[in-house]
């Protein structure tokens, strides 16, 4: 709890709807802009991916990486964010 | 090798299991990423080394240590002689890491002690102690850690753990033992006198 951002205390807190992809952790504008263009325009286009790459962390970086060029701690963010919004309510 | 964009999902699934690389379903939005695992491996199959996403990180994590070094070993009482040294070791770094891009995981451990060895002569004690934790963290064994250690311990008695000590400090200290000293050696002298006059 002391680790995580307030944006993702946020995510993680109930059901993701129609979120835009911004309000996941670790995604800013820049990089919801470039995911957007690429079609993942809500958050739960990118919870598909995730769970396509079936939860799995590294994978998951490595597309992150490759699809809107975010960082390593970016995509991390990310990862953990999903992740426990999973363990919570998938 | 035929185009890894032309074969078939079920063709890339085997690939991909023929290389070990955990992969989910291949669809659209995956193909691309398990496509460049692939290209990956191949490659890496060419030559005989090792795991290259663990070559990757290490490079990157030790690009990160070479630009915090330079600020760690700064303060020091010689500033002028840990200027000369640190490029020299800077530069030393990024050699390594440029031939270490080129072997295998095992090998820069021993490659890493060598030019430790060359950093350690020539440089001052505080470079071991960067050395030691950018190894450990690119995780390789742990005898470069124990390697750096002791000397490090016997070394430097200001910096505790890694330049936390602000330079002006040092400095300070450095001043206050020099009084402390000098009054020590007046008392000395003094004392000498009475015994003179006894």
């Amino acid at each position: 709890m002391s680790s995580t951002s307030q944006k993702h205390r946020n995510f993680v807190a109930e059901p993701m709807a129609d979120k835009p992809v911004t309000a996941l952790a670790g995604i800013g504008d820049v990089l919801g802009g470039r995911l957007e263009e690429k079609g993942f325009d809500k958050a739960y286009v990118v919870l598909g991916q995730f769970l396509v790459l079936k939860k799995d962390e590294e994978l998951f970086l490595d597309w992150m990486k490759e699809a809107c060029g975010a960082n390593s701690k970016q995509a991390k963010d990310c990862a953990n964010c999903l992740k426990e919004w999973c363990d919570s309510f998938l | 090798m035929a185009n890894l964009s032309e074969r078939t999902a079920d063709e890339l699934r085997e690939l991909l299991d023929e290389y070990g690389i955990k992969h989910g379903p291949i669809v659209d939005s995956t193909r691309s990423l398990y496509e460049k695992k692939l290209r990956e491996a191949m490659a890496k199959a060419k030559k005989p080394s090792s795991d290259k996403t663990y070559y990757r990180e290490e490079e990157e994590e030790v690009v990160t240590y070479v630009t915090r070094t330079p600020v760690r070993a700064g303060p020091a009482g010689d500033s002028g002689a840990y200027m000369r040294s640190r490029p020299e070791w800077t530069e030393r770094e990024y050699q390594n890491e440029a031939s270490y891009s080129s072997y295998s995981r095992s090998t820069p451990d021993y490659r890493g002690r060598d030019y430790a060895d060359d950093a350690l002569l020539s440089d001052f004690r505080p470079y071991t102690y960067s050395t030691p934790t950018s190894y450990k963290s690119s995780h390789l064994k742990s005898p470069s850690l124990n390697y750096g250690d002791p000397k490090s311990s016997v070394a430097s008695p200001a910096p505790k753990s890694s330049g936390f000590v602000p330079p002006w400090f040092q400095v300070i200290f450095f001043l206050v033992v020099l009084i402390f000293l000098y009054i020590v050696f007046s008392s000395m002298e003094s004392n000498e006198n009475i015994k003179g006059i006894e």
